[in-house]
């Protein structure tokens, strides 16, 4: 199934459709608002891209420094290449540890590695603190957006859910009373929990630091209640110095929901006395990324969402659609690195309006690649075969004055004549499902132009001297 | 743990990675460090800001804030109930009210700099009910760069706390108070 046919399925309810679209416009208008309020925003995310760039171009010692700093500091330091690895080492210390009980914090790595499902089929309990994230795990659905993973759902959704699971009132629906409930059967959770799960938003090469921002405070009681904490990072969240973090965390909240910052920035840097404190830096195809001159500025991405909420495909067509873990446009050009595959259909879920590279904090180039992306799965047949010949054919057509011309008398005379009905046929006009065509003209500009007398010839210019 | 996967991630950068490019240098914005544009800022996103003349004035001002606290921990006076780095989970879980010592504020994002030598222990700030950080006034910086800038270091724990907890993850619905304190009060001398 493709991108387009999953989306048809989030609209079949229209309304739904209008308040998902008009909740993630307002996120756009809120990160403006941030924006517009910080003079030297432009100038951020030019240093910000710059500090990614200069990173990537030396990621291999970064790494190494990263490594040698966070073994001082007494921390574990794990590589993993692949999702498999990366799961197979987070258990072989879970069972080393004697746990079952697992607090895990929103990290999109530990996603795109399905870590969840692993270890609950090892016998381990997870549980997911993040409010959004503990929704939709008792649902059991993936995550519809990267910062805003329950934002596929009403209020009603997550009443009824609770019901079930928390044993909320029947109908209660107020996102506070809501709030309170999961705040009381979480507290239960990371009292109880032993290991403590965590994502990575930077990890500082000097320090061998990591940082994780949330607005819970999920991360931090996880972290400071369990005997021992793992934080998941690709290799790609490495940043060279203490001080750049002075531009992300400028960047990030106000790009993600127009926060002047994350309610908590937390460094950990040495476990606790007493404690253990485990680092897993995962690859899982981002090195071949790395080797691809055209998509490699993806890895630049800090995972704010802007993407996402001025998308109009997106917002028009949920985060299920996409079916990856990482939905919308920094999705569309992630995705084919992966499985070109199966993520076939993604680049073309844009309008190539290009708001994404826009609102981007780190410059990343996204609607260029999603353009990129497009010629590189033509280039290697994985596009439908009605895409690639009516391309070729209307190729063609572009090509030549004299077909376009002929193809354009065709055309207009054809709309005129044929029946509403059969012009309009979805099965065969997809683009006329919910729009009209305006009434052909009789004739085309060239046409026109050709029949108007040619113009007076200009009276000659009086010489000036030299 | 593989040595085979660290040194094959680590050789397939190196071969995978563009011409060296490089690493900007971070100006100073400058910016308003000012007390108003924090208690603005901090305001705004959940936070109070209260004044005091001076920092002996704190026992009264936490007295009128918060009346019914039983449970206080404090780095700055004796609490009803010690807590050091070995207090169990289930003694901080019944905290009402953490006092400590705030080392830097931020205007631009009312951010406050805590670093755990100032916890008592790395989990009271987000374990306890409220949370009140005493803050020189001097002490006060415009942006994240010149915090960063002030930082000899980030111990092995610390963190920027910008208001209290909240989510917006019910139909992006301000909530105050998800898992971490409920409130945040900056007392300023």
């Amino acid at each position: 199934m493709n991108h387009a046919l999953r989306a048809d399925k989030f609209l079949l309810d229209a309304d739904r459709t209008t308040w998902h679209d008009e909740t993630l416009w307002f996120v756009r208008e809120k990160r403006d608002r941030a924006v517009y309020a910080v003079p030297e925003f432009q100038d951020l995310r030019e240093l910000a891209s710059g500090i990614k760039n200069h990173t990537l171009s030396r990621l291999d010692m970064y790494l190494r420094e990263f490594e040698a700093a966070a073994q001082a500091n007494g921390v574990h330091v794990h590589w993993a290449a692949d999702a498999a690895e990366h799961n197979a080492i987070i258990l072989d210390i879970i069972r080393k540890e004697g746990a079952t009980r697992i607090v895990k914090s929103k990290s999109m790595l530990t996603e795109e590695c399905h870590l969840n499902p692993y270890l609950i089929k090892h016998g381990i309990e997870v549980v997911d603190t993040d409010l959004g994230e503990r929704i939709i795990q008792f649902r059991d659905e993936p995550p519809s957006h990267i910062v805003l993973p329950a934002i596929h759902l009403k209020k009603e959704d997550v009443g009824d859910t609770f019901h079930t699971h928390l044993g909320t009132d029947k109908g209660e629906s107020d996102p506070q009373r809501l709030t309170e409930a999961a705040r009381q059967h979480l507290r239960g959770k990371f009292i109880a929990g032993q290991v403590a799960i965590s994502g990575v938003n930077f990890a500082i090469a000097e320090t061998g630091a990591v940082v994780v921002c949330t607005n819970e405070g999920n991360a931090d009681l996880g972290v400071n209640l369990a005997a021992v904490h793992i934080a998941c990072m690709g290799i790609e969240k490495i940043i060279p110095r203490l001080s750049d973090l002075g531009v992300f965390t400028r960047l990030l909240a106000r790009s993600a929901t127009g926060q002047p910052v994350t309610t908590y920035t937390s460094h950990f840097t040495k476990p606790a006395a007493g404690k253990q404190m485990h680092i897993v830096i995962v690859d899982n195809g981002r090195t071949q990324q790395l080797g691809r001159p055209d998509f490699r500025a993806s890895l630049k991405c800090i995972r704010c969402g802007a993407c996402m909420n001025t998308c109009p495909v997106y917002r028009r067509s949920g985060g299920h659609s996409y079916d990856f873990t990482v939905p919308g446009p920094i999705g569309a050009i992630l995705s084919p690195n992966i499985d070109m595959k199966k993520h076939s259909s993604l680049p073309f879920a844009s309008t190539l309006c290009g708001s994404c590279t826009d609102v981007c904090p780190v410059k990343i180039d996204i609607h260029t690649q999603l353009y990129k992306w497009r010629q590189v799965l033509g280039e290697a047949n994985e596009i439908p075969a009605s895409k690639k010949w009516g391309m070729k054919f209307m190729g063609r057509v572009l090509a030549s004055t004299r077909v376009y011309g002929l193809g354009g008398q065709f055309a207009r005379k054809a709309l005129r004549l044929l029946p509403h009905g059969l012009t309009h046929a979805p099965s065969m006009n997809a683009w006329a499902v919910a729009r009209e065509l305006p009434e052909a003209p009789k004739q085309s500009f060239r046409e026109w132009y050709a029949q108007q007398p040619a113009p007076a010839a200009q009276p000659a210019q009086p010489q000036i001297p030299a | 743990m593989s040595t085979a996967s660290r040194d094959r991630i680590l050789a397939a950068a190196k071969a995978n990675k563009p011409e060296e490019l490089p690493l900007p240098a971070v100006p100073d914005f400058g910016g308003e460090a000012t007390m108003e544009r924090f208690t603005t800022v901090l305001t705004g996103i959940g936070g109070t800001v209260v004044r005091m003349a001076a920092l002996e004035e704190l026992g009264e001002t936490l007295q009128r804030l918060f009346p019914d606290a039983r449970n206080t921990a404090a780095a700055l006076f004796r609490g009803t109930v010690p807590v050091n780095a070995q207090t169990p989970t289930g003694i901080l879980a019944e905290i009402d009210l953490a006092v400590l010592q705030g080392e830097i504020g931020v205007a631009e994002n009312g951010a406050v700099w805590l670093p755990e030598a100032n916890m008592l222990h790395r989990a009271l700030p987000t374990i306890t009910q409220h949370l009140a950080l005493v803050l020189d006034h001097r002490r006060l910086v415009a942006t994240m760069h010149q915090a960063y800038a002030q930082l000899p270091d980030t111990g092995g724990y610390g963190k920027f706390v910008a208001g209290p907890s909240k989510t917006a993850d019910i139909e992006q619905s301000l909530v105050i108070g998800a898992h971490g304190a409920r409130s945040l009060v900056v007392l300023v001398y």
